[in-house]
């Protein structure tokens, strides 16, 4: 066990250690920083201009009004109409609105542009509202009669607001689902079948064969791998939490937590979830046809062709996701949920869309993990010869002569 | 003590190797002979459990499983290490892989690396290093962990005649803590100077096997080393001589194919008078490897 650790600690050490790792790993949270400090940025630099002033010959009316749009929606430096005037005159402001109380309530909007009519009938809702409670008080009517005039129709829709959510939660989390499989895959695919086709047929892998086993030494490359890959994905969790705290915190980004809140909480509760282990195990078996792929180059310099067939593997089983991201009841989604390197997509997208089982997915949980130890068990009783044979023929010419040394 | 008995390895119609048989103890150096391609790599690769064969290695009385790997020191043909790791990191990585504590390792390192006088420090990295000290950091790392059983294949290659040494002194060390060691060299030169005991094999079978003194008797003295103001041809004319090599000026290297007729030459020669210099030996080690060699053409 202390060898396999050993070999297990340096992979990771030295993948982690890399310059490609950082910028990986830190690339999205720096695209999403960028992203978030542009909209800052641009939200800062147009909220003057985005603005209005009120203005009115009672205060009282004047921080009611700003209340209903909205402190962020009104300049409120600009308190008298002479200075409304020279802002807009300026274009620090988009517009004023003057309110004159009295017995009569008045409103005048003096802008470059028309008042949007959303804002329109804002207005005019606060001002009835205002003129009412003025009426009622002039008109100095009983509570009965109070209470007859306050009388107001009712108006009642029911929209399937859930379902709708619900469908487009479905969808979101199967793309973002099925693109962190696809990137995750090819990546470590790449860096798996590279890192072993490096080795392939140099001396410094006979002296480790010396000193330890082929099937402790691939283990152990494969679990360093799955360590980087580990980190990685716990960088993604803590990160994504931590920007997903930070966003609630900033008020550019309330309205579309307001209206996308549920959606966003659906599509996390999607992905952390029993498809998030469909994700690792995939990435492990591809892992180890990677390894093995990398073993199989004819040497070391052939190292950037040895991903290839796992790239392309997981590029088929991606793209034969794409026609049934709205039938996931078909049943080539079915039977491709339970084939080890197809159901890490494929389940995921009958869990998303709630049409398997426990049961089913339990078999196809166990089907993956089979497949895995299976194949790690497998090449570990050839790997030695694999990696110590450099014969120049055909792949199977050299599966064939690394057969032999077994 | 390393034991092989009826060792065969064929790939495929190959017969790479051919009933080998040979013992090495501890505190015994073997030299392992034989023009490229005779089986000495893969008698090593059996060894090590790198290929599977026919007969039996054992180590101690045990067959050569993981659990001896510990105490076995490697150096393969080709030099070759991890050119991204730094000095230390590469000789810890392959001593922990022998199961040595990293702490005990990193003690060690500044006095292996000043024995070995490689030139450098400790956290330069292996690809920075010329390719004499990649090889010394090589020997390092097979010699840091005191295996008992140490197989070199052919370690003198491409080195300095100050890093023979280095490497000479280095192996008579090991021998003398105990450690059966077992090399394989195309300079008879080194084997003549170091080992106990040599194999030489041939096409994958073992012609020759023994102490290094009795392979060389037995061939018989059958060389003559003679200063006279004779000529080579006149030289070709003594009986039993077969051939005539100028050495230098007036100095010749006579072969004969009959030992016994040195007395008779000697006599021919001097005629009862003072002659500078008469020598017969058996031949060099050389020499008899490309005689072995020679039935191979």
């Amino acid at each position: 066990m202390k060898k396999l650790w050993v070999v297990t600690l340096s992979t990771y050490l030295r993948q982690v250690k890399s310059w490609s790792f950082v910028i990986l790993v830190l690339s999205p949270f720096i695209m999403l920083a960028v992203s978030f400090g542009v909209g800052f940025v641009s939200a800062n630099s147009a909220a003057d201009s985005d603005q209005i002033a009120v203005v009115s010959n009672q205060s009282a009316v004047r921080q009611a009004y700003i209340k209903v749009v909205g402190h962020d929606q009104v300049d409120q430096r600009v308190k008298t109409e002479t200075a409304a005037k020279k802002a807009l005159k300026k274009e620090a402001i988009k517009g004023y609105l003057v309110l004159s109380a009295g017995q009569r309530y008045q409103a005048t909007y003096h802008g470059t542009e028309a008042m949007a009519s959303f804002d329109k009938t804002r207005l005019t809702s606060f001002l009835n509202k205002l003129q009412t409670q003025a009426n009622v008080v002039r008109a100095k009517l009983s509570h009965r009669q109070l209470s007859q005039l306050q009388q107001q129709p009712i108006f009642k829709q029911v929209v399937q607001k859930k379902d709708g959510l619900a469908k487009i939660a479905k969808l979101a989390s199967f793309w973002i689902l099925v693109f962190m499989v696809y990137m995750i895959l090819t990546t470590y695919s790449s860096i798996t079948a590279q890192e072993i086709a490096s080795e392939k047929g140099t001396k410094v892998m006979e002296i480790i064969f010396s000193s330890t086993t082929a099937g402790k030494y691939f283990c152990g490359k494969i679990l360093g791998v799955l360590m980087v890959i580990a980190t990685q994905l716990v960088v993604y969790l803590l990160g994504g939490w931590a920007s997903l705290i930070a966003a609630h915190h900033m008020s550019m980004a309330d309205s579309f937590f307001r209206d996308y809140g549920s959606l966003v909480n659906q599509v996390i509760g999607n992905l952390v979830s029993v498809n998030l282990l469909f994700l690792f195990l995939g990435v492990i078996i591809y892992t180890i046809l990677a390894a093995f792929s990398g073993a199989l180059v004819a040497k070391a310099e052939d190292a950037s062709k040895a991903s290839y067939p796992a790239v392309y593997l997981s590029m088929a089983a991606f793209f034969a996701t794409f026609p049934f991201q709205n039938n996931a009841d078909a049943l080539l989604v079915k039977i491709l949920s339970y084939v080890p390197f197809f159901s890490s997509y494929f389940m995921p997208l009958r869990i998303i869309n709630g049409v398997a089982s426990p049961v089913e997915i339990g078999f196809s949980l166990g089907l993956l993990i089979v497949a895995i130890l299976l194949l790690v068990w497998y090449i570990s009783g050839i790997y030695k010869g694999l990696i110590l044979q450099a014969d120049e023929g055909n792949l199977w010419h050299r599966f064939r002569r690394g057969l032999s040394y077994r | 003590m390393l034991a092989i008995e009826h060792l065969s390895k064929h790939f495929g119609e190959l017969q790479a190797l051919n009933d080998v048989n040979f013992n090495v103890e501890k505190g015994e150096i073997m030299g392992l002979i034989g023009q490229n391609g005779a089986g000495k790599s893969t008698t090593f690769h059996s060894i090590l459990s790198f290929i599977h064969y026919d007969g039996t290695i054992n180590w101690d009385g045990q067959p050569i499983t993981e659990a001896v790997f510990n105490q076995i020191g490697y150096l393969p043909e080709e030099r070759s290490l991890m050119p991204k790791m730094t000095i230390e990191q590469q000789i810890l990585y392959l001593a922990q892989l022998k199961g040595q504590s990293a702490r005990k390792i990193r003690s060690e390192i500044d006095d292996w690396m000043a024995r070995f006088e490689v030139k450098g420090k400790k956290n330069d990295k292996i690809k920075s290093l010329s390719k004499g000290n990649q090889q010394k950091v090589q020997l390092i790392c097979t010699l840091i962990h005191h295996p008992s059983l140490i197989i070199l294949d052919e370690p003198f290659s491409g080195l300095d005649p100050v890093n023979v040494d280095l490497l000479e002194q280095a192996i008579s060390n090991a021998k003398r803590e105990g450690a059966a060691i077992i090399f394989s060299s195309h300079d008879m030169g080194n084997v003549e100077a170091l080992c106990d005991q040599l194999v030489m094999l041939r096409k994958g079978d073992m012609v020759l096997h023994g102490e290094i003194r009795a392979i060389r008797d037995q061939f018989g003295k059958s060389e003559i080393f003679v200063t006279t103001p004779w000529s080579a041809v006149e030289l070709q004319q003594l009986p039993h001589v077969i051939k005539v090599t100028s050495l230098s000026n007036q100095r010749y290297l006579l072969r004969v194919d009959d030992p016994t007729a040195g007395r008779e030459i000697f006599q021919r020669l001097s005629h009862g008078e003072y002659i500078e210099e008469f020598s017969q030996q058996p031949p060099t080690l050389d020499e008899i490897f490309r005689m072995k060699a020679g039935n191979d053409q």
